[in-house]
C-alpha cells in the first residue's frame, strides 16, 4: 500500500545523522502537508540490518559535528575519544616484496639507517593532515548514539533493514522512493544520502548524467579490522598513526587507538593501484604484520571487520546535487576530502546545510523546486569551509596517474599550496601485467585469533548475515561479456569473496557474503556488474 | 540445616539420576505411584500424591500436587529431573511458595548449581539464600541411581482440590520414520542448507537430497537435525526438504541434543547453529568449504568432500551391512 | 471471541555476535553488552507472530507487547519489529541481559499487565517463549501466570486453535510428541516454542503508525531495576576449541567408510 509522507530520506550515515539533527531542532510549530494535523512526518530509510552497521576509520576534526552538538564530548560515545598524539610514518618494506619503483626503493636503502621498526615518522604532521582538537570514533556507535538522540526527540522516524530499490522520477521531478519489495514513499523532499554506491544515487545520475566533465571514476576500497590490543600494549586512547608505502606504495594505511585497549587498524587500496592483486584482505593482513604496527598489536584479537568503496573524485565527481524535489547529500554528493583523507564532518556538514535550507524553505512556504533548493542549498553549500577544502583538494591526487612517487610529490604541492599547484593529470594506463599471487610475499601465519583466514573474517569480525530468501542483488547483465573478460578484477577486489570464480571459471556471486562494499561495481570496466539494493550484509556494530 | 526432597512424578531414568544426587538426609515425593521400586534408596520419608486427576501431565494440578507435596515434607530444597511436566509447572510452585527455582541445571555440588547461559555459550555457577529452591536437573548430569526395590511406608498427602478448565485430549507422535530428535540414538546427523545448494554441476538437486538424507536416517538409528537456516527455507514455502521442520532445528531457537556422536552435512558451521551441538562429544563434519565454521575448531574432523558423494557411499556401505 | 493478547518479551544479542562475561558491580554482565546490536528474544518472536495469528483470526482482538530491557536497545529492536505488525507496545527501562533474577522480572511484567486499561481476564491470553535466548531458564512465564492468578499453563506450545471457544493447544514434550489439550476458556498463559509461523515480512506502513505512538511509549518507559536474585560464584566461557583435523583430497568412498568405522565404534 502506498503512502505519503513529507520528507523521505534514503541512508542514515554522518549526513544523514547532519540533515536530521538540525531539521529536528526546527521542526516545532511546522505541519505536516501529507498528513495535515501532524507535525511533518519525516521518514529515513536505511538498507542495513540495524542503523550502527556502517564501516569507517574514523578519526576527525569533527567541526561539523561540535557545531551541530555544542555539548557534544567523545566521552557521549562508545569507542570515541579526543586525538592525543598523531604520526604520520613512511613505512619500508621488509620483505622486499612490494612494486616499489627503482628511485624510492634507492632511497629505502639511505633511509633505512634512520628507520626504527621498518618505518620513519615525519618529524611534523602537515597541516592538511592535522586532526587537532579532534576525535577518534567508531562510526556504527557513532551513527547509533545520533539515532538514539533522533529517536527520542520523537520527530524523526529511522528505519532500518529496509533497503530502497529505486527513485520515483515523474516528469523529471523525483516525487519519492519505492521500497525494495515494499510500496511507494511519497513525498514532496527526498533527501538521498546513500553514499557512494547507493543504487537511488546512481539511479539519478543515470537518469539526470553528471555535470559537464564531472565523473565518478577514482575509489578505493577501504578495508579496517577492530583490534582488541594485547595487555602489553601501552598506546594511549586517541593515537592516531597514518601510514604510507606499505603494503604497497600505493595503499595508505591508518591506526587509532580507542579507549579501553581497542584499536581500529585498516587500509586503502585506490583504483589507480593497476595490480591484478588487488586483494584488500590480504593487504590488510600484511600491513598489521608490518613491523611498526605488529609491535602493538601482536598477542591481539580480532573484535570486527567491514570494508566500503570511498569515492575519491571529490568536486569532480560531484553529482547534480538537487533537482525537483529532491536533493543530495554526503559521499555520494562528492563530500570526501582525498587530501585530508576525511569524509565523515564533511559529509555532516552537507546534511545540516540542506537541513537549514530545508527549514528555510518550510518556513516561507516554498516548495522544493530545483531552483529554491540551489537558492538555498547549494548556495550555502558553495559558501561553506568544505567547498573552500575541496577546492585545494581537487587536484591533489592527480600526481598519482603519473606514479606513486610523483603521486606523493602532488599531494605535498597541493597541500601546501592551498591547492593552487598541482601535477596535472593524464589517462591511466592499463594494467601491467604482473603475477596473479601472493608467491613474492611471506605466508600469513594464521593465529586464529587476529589472523585468521577471510571467512573467519567475515564471521568473526564483520558477522556477515543475510536472509535465506531473497533475489541476488548483484547479478551480471551478459555472461557472455565475463567469458571474454580476461581480468574477472571484481573477483579479485570483492572485499567479502562473495564474487569467486566457479567452477567454469565465471564469477558467480554468494550473497551471504556480500558485505555491500560495492567494489565490484567500479572493478568492472565492462560495466557488466548490477548492484541493486539488497538486505543483509555487516552486522558489527563496531566498525 | 536443609531438608533436601527428591521430587519426582515418574520412576525413570530422569528419576533416578536426579536419585543419585541425593546425599544425607532427604525424603523422596512422588505423585502417582512406584515408591517401592525406589524403596532401598535411604530416604527417610516418602511423600505420595495418588488420584486420577493427578495422573496426567497439567499445570493446575501438578502444581497443587507438588506444592501439597513440597508443604508436607517442609523442604528447603527440591531436587527433580527437569523434565517438560515438572518444567511446565515447578516454577509456578516457587512462585507460590516465594521460592528460587533453577533449571536445566548441569550440576549440583556443595550448595550451589551450574547451569548453562545464552544457549549454551557460558556457564554460570550460583548460590542462593532463598528457600525453598527448586533445583530441575537435566538428564545426564549424573549415573542413574540402582537399587534394589523395596517396601516402604508411604505418606499419603492430601491435596486440596483444584479447579481447572483444562482436559488433556491426547498425544500426537510423529510417524516413525519422521523421528526428529531420539534420546536414546547415539548419532546426530544434521542436514544444512548446502543440500539445497545448486552443485558443482550448476543445478540444485532437491531430490537427490532428499533420498540421501532419509536413506541415511533410516539405516542409521540416528537423530535427524537441521540448521536454521535450512529450516526457514522450509517455512517460506521453497519446495526444499519438506520432511525438515522446526522440530529439526538444532541450535538458535532449536534444541541441544545429547549425543555421543554428531555428524554435520552441508552446513556451515557458524557459532549459533554450532552452540546446539554443545553436549554432542565427538564431532565430525562433511563440507565443500575448507573454510567453515566447523574447520575452526568445532569439529574434530572436517572431511573437504562432496556430501552428496559420501552419502551415497556410506549409504550403500550400510545397506551392505 | 475478542481476545486480549499479551506477549512478553525480552532482547537477546544479534547472533554471530562474540558473547564474553564480565563482572560488574551488579553482577556478571557481558563485555561491551550496550554495544552489542540487540534483535527481539528469538522465542519470544515466534510467540508474536503466532499471537498476531490469534488476533488476526478472531476480529475485535488485540496484541499488546510488554518488554523489559534497556530503553535505547528496545527502541532498536522495535524499528525492525513495529514494521512487522501492529501492537500497543508497553516498554520498561531495565536491564536486559540474562543473568537478572526471573521472579523480580515476571513481578515487574505482571505490574505492566495488570495495569493495562480495560484489561479482561476473560478474555486475556498471555503469551512468551518458552524460554530466553538470555537467561534460558523457562520459568519467568509460570511466575507471570502465578501473579495474574492464572492456572491454565502450556509451555513448549507449537500450536493454538479455537473450536468453539476453547482453545485446543499442543506442547512439545519427550520423543518429538506433543500433548493436545482442550482450555475450555482463557485466561491462559502460552509460552511458545517455535510454532509454524514465519517471520512476517517488514510493512513500512505498519512501522510509521506503531512508531507514532511506541515513540512517546519510549520515551515514558518506566525504570524497572531488576537485580540477580543470588549469588553468582563464577561465569565462563567453556573450554576453547578443539584442534580440527581437516581432510582433504579424500577420495567419498574412502571417507564413507572411515566415517562408517567411527559410527560403528
Amino acid at each position: 500500500m502506498n503512502f505519503d509522507c513529507d520528507i523521505a530520506c534514503v541512508g542514515f550515515g554522518p549526513a544523514m545523522g547532519g540533515f536530521l539533527t538540525t531539521l529536528a531542532k526546527g521542526l516545532d510549530g511546522l505541519g505536516s502537508h501529507a498528513m495535515p494535523g501532524m507535525p511533518p512526518q519525516v521518514l529515513c530509510y536505511e538498507r542495513a540490518d540495524d542503523l550502527s552497521f556502517g564501516v569507517s576509520g574514523v578519526v576527525t576534526r569533527g567541526r561539523a559535528i561540535r557545531a551541530s552538538l555544542p555539548d557534544f564530548a567523545p566521552s557521549n560515545v562508545p569507542m570515541a575519544a579526543p586525538v592525543t598524539g598523531e604520526r604520520v610514518a613512511y613505512l619500508l618494506d621488509p620483505h622486499g616484496a612490494s612494486h616499489r619503483p627503482w628511485p624510492m626503493r634507492a632511497a629505502d636503502q639511505i633511509l633505512k639507517i634512520a628507520a626504527t621498526d621498518h618505518a620513519l615518522e615525519l618529524p611534523w604532521i602537515p597541516g592538511f593532515l592535522h586532526k587537532q582538537h579532534g576525535f577518534v570514533a567508531s562510526l556504527g556507535q557513532f551513527n547509533q548514539w545520533v539515532a538514539g538522540e533522533l529517536m527520542m526527540t520523537g520527530l524523526i522516524q529511522l528505519w532500518p533493514a529496509t533497503p530502497v530499490e529505486a527513485p520515483i522520477i515523474e516528469d523529471h521531478r523525483v516525487a519519492g522512493v519505492k521500497l525494495l519489495g515494499g510500496p511507494e514513499v511519497r513525498a514532496a523532499l527526498t533527501v538521498i544520502g546513500d553514499g557512494p554506491v547507493g543504487p537511488v544515487g546512481r539511479a539519478l545520475d543515470d537518469h539526470f548524467g553528471l555535470p559537464n566533465s564531472h565523473a565518478r571514476d577514482e575509489w578505493a576500497v577501504g578495508m579496517k579490522l577492530v583490534i582488541d590490543l594485547p595487555e602489553t600494549c601501552k598506546l594511549e586512547p586517541g593515537t592516531v598513526l597514518h601510514t604510507i608505502g606499505y603494503p604497497e606504495p600505493e595503499i595508505f594505511g591508518f591506526f587509532y587507538v580507542h579507549p579501553d585497549r581497542v584499536a581500529s587498524a585498516g587500509i586503502f587500496v585506490p583504483s589507480w593501484f593497476r595490480s591484478p592483486l588487488a586483494t584488500a584482505y590480504r593487504y590488510l593482513q600484511h600491513f598489521l604484520l608490518h613491523p611498526y604496527i605488529w609491535k602493538h598489536v601482536e598477542g591481539g584479537r580480532m573484535r570486527s571487520w567491514g570494508a566500503k568503496s570511498l569515492n575519491e573524485n571529490g568536486r569532480r565527481g560531484e553529482p547534480h546535487l538537487t533537482g525537483n524535489g529532491y536533493a543530495r547529500i554526503g559521499e555520494g554528493s562528492g563530500s570526501t576530502n582525498v587530501l585530508t583523507g576525511s569524509g565523515v564532518d564533511e559529509a555532516w556538514l552537507t546534511g545540516t546545510l540542506l537541513a537549514e535550507a530545508v527549514l528555510e524553505l518550510l518556513r516561507a512556504g516554498k516548495p522544493f523546486t530545483k531552483e529554491n533548493l540551489d537558492a538555498t542549498y547549494v548556495e550555502r553549500r558553495r559558501e561553506s569551509w568544505l567547498e573552500r577544502e575541496l577546492h585545494v583538494a581537487e587536484r591533489a591526487r592527480d600526481g598519482f596517474t603519473h606514479g606513486v612517487l610523483t603521486g606523493f610529490f602532488g599531494m605535498g604541492l597541493a597541500g601546501f599550496t592551498g591547492g593552487r599547484l598541482a601535477i596535472p593529470r593524464r589517462p591511466l594506463k592499463a594494467a601491467t601485467p604482473t603475477e596473479k599471487n601472493f608467491d613474492r610475499w611471506p605466508d600469513i601465519p594464521y593465529d586464529g585469533q587476529l589472523l585468521v583466514t577471510h571467512q573467519d573474517a567475515l564471521l568473526m569480525g564483520g558477522k556477515v548475515q543475510a536472509p535465506s530468501s531473497a533475489e541476488d542483488h548483484v547479478r551480471f547483465k551478459d555472461r557472455a561479456v565475463c567469458e571474454s573478460c580476461k581480468s574477472h578484477r571484481c573477483v579479485t577486489m570483492c572485499s567479502g569473496q562473495a564474487l569467486h570464480a566457479g567452477d567454469d571459471g565465471l564469477p558467480r556471486f554468494d550473497r551471504e557474503k556480500c558485505v555491500h562494499c560495492g567494489a565490484c561495481l567500479w572493478n568492472c570496466e565492462p560495466a557488466n556488474i548490477i548492484f541493486a539494493a539488497g538486505h543483509g550484509g555487516l552486522h558489527s556494530a563496531e566498525n | 540445616m536443609e531438608k533436601i526432597l527428591i521430587l519426582l512424578h515418574a520412576v525413570d531414568k530422569a528419576a533416578l539420576e536426579v536419585l543419585s544426587l541425593a546425599s544425607g538426609d532427604f525424603d523422596v515425593a512422588l505423585i502417582g505411584e512406584g515408591p517401592n521400586t525406589i524403596g532401598s534408596c535411604g530416604a527417610k520419608r516418602f511423600f505420595v500424591v495418588d488420584g486420577p486427576e493427578f495422573a496426567t501431565s497439567r499445570y493446575s494440578t501438578d502444581t497443587a500436587a507438588a506444592e501439597a507435596l513440597v508443604k508436607a515434607a517442609g523442604a528447603t530444597i527440591v531436587l527433580a529431573p527437569c523434565t517438560p511436566r515438572w518444567h511446565r509447572a515447578l516454577p509456578g510452585v516457587a512462585e507460590r511458595l516465594n521460592g528460587a527455582i533453577d533449571t536445566h541445571v548441569s550440576s549440583f555440588a556443595e550448595g550451589s548449581v551450574s547451569r548453562w547461559f545464552y544457549r549454551q555459550r557460558m556457564e554460570g555457577t550460583l548460590k542462593r539464600t532463598q528457600r525453598p529452591w527448586f533445583i530441575l536437573v537435566d538428564s545426564g548430569a549424573a549415573a542413574p541411581w540402582s537399587g534394589a526395590p523395596a517396601e516402604v511406608a508411604i505418606e499419603k498427602v492430601a491435596v486440596p482440590s483444584v479447579e481447572t478448565r483444562t482436559e488433556v485430549t491426547g498425544i500426537e507422535r510423529p510417524p516413525q520414520d519422521q523421528q526428529t530428535i531420539r534420546p536414546d540414538a547415539k548419532l546426530l546427523f544434521v542436514a544444512g542448507a548446502g543440500w539445497t545448494k545448486k552443485q558443482k554441476d550448476g543445478q540444485v538437486h532437491i531430490e537427490d537430497a532428499a533420498k540421501l538424507i532419509t536413506g541415511f536416517v533410516a539405516k542409521a538409528p540416528c537423530s535427524l537435525g537441521s540448521s536454521k537456516s535450512l529450516v526457514d527455507l522450509s517455512g517460506e514455502g521453497q519446495a526444499v526438504l519438506p520432511f525438515l521442520t522446526h522440530m529439526h532445528q538444532v541450535g538458535q531457537t532449536g534444541s541441544t541434543p545429547r549425543h555421543p556422536k554428531g555428524l554435520s552435512t552441508c552446513c556451515h558451521g557458524e557459532e549459533p547453529h554450532a552452540v546446539g551441538w554443545r553436549f554432542i562429544a565427538e564431532r565430525r563434519a562433511i563440507n565443500l568449504d575448507a573454510g567453515c565454521g566447523w574447520a575452526r575448531g568445532k569439529a574434530d574432523v572436517l572431511y573437504v568432500a562432496d556430501a552428496f558423494e559420501v552419502m551415497r557411499e556410506l549409504n550403500a556401505l550400510q545397506s551392505a551391512k | 471471541m475478542e481476545y486480549q493478547v499479551v506477549v512478553c518479551g525480552g532482547i537477546a544479542p544479534d547472533p554471530l555476535q562474540t558473547l564474553e562475561p564480565i563482572t560488574t558491580p551488579t553482577g556478571p554482565g557481558l563485555k561491551n553488552e550496550m554495544m552489542l546490536p540487540a534483535v527481539f528474544d528469538p522465542w519470544a518472536a515466534h510467540a508474536l507472530w503466532e499471537s498476531n495469528q490469534i488476533v488476526k483470526a478472531n476480529p475485535g482482538s488485540k496484541l499488546w507487547v510488554v518488554s523489559l530491557g534497556p530503553k535505547a536497545k528496545l527502541q532498536q529492536v522495535m524499528m525492525t519489529v513495529a514494521q512487522k505488525l501492529p501492537f500497543e507496545f508497553i516498554p520498561l527501562d531495565g536491564p536486559g541481559n540474562g543473568f537478572t533474577d526471573s521472579a523480580e522480572t515476571a513481578k515487574a511484567l505482571a505490574a505492566a499487565i495488570e495495569a493495562i486499561p480495560g484489561l479482561d481476564k476473560s478474555r486475556l491470553i498471555v503469551c512468551g517463549g518458552w524460554e530466553s535466548a538470555t537467561r534460558g531458564a523457562g520459568v519467568t512465564m509460570q511466575r507471570i501466570a502465578e501473579r495474574l492468578g492464572i492456572r491454565e499453563v502450556f509451555i513448549g506450545v507449537d500450536e493454538v486453535t479455537v473450536d468453539n471457544g476453547a482453545l485446543i493447544i499442543k506442547e512439545r514434550i519427550e520423543g518429538g510428541a506433543h500433548q493436545v489439550s482442550r482450555c475450555a476458556a482463557p485466561p491462559a498463559v502460552l509460552a511458545w516454542a517455535t510454532g509454524s509461523t514465519p517471520e512476517p515480512p517488514n510493512h513500512p506502513q505498519t512501522g510509521m503508525a506503531n512508531m507514532r505512538v511506541m515513540m512517546p511509549a519510549l520515551q515514558k518507559a518506566k525504570p524497572t531495576p531488576v537485580g540477580t536474585g543470588c549469588e553468582y560464584v563464577a561465569v565462563s566461557l567453556p573450554k576453547q576449541q578443539r584442534e580440527t583435523k581437516i581432510v582433504k583430497d579424500k577420495p567419498a568412498a574412502e571417507i564413507a567408510r572411515e566415517l562408517a568405522a567411527w559410527i560403528q565404534e
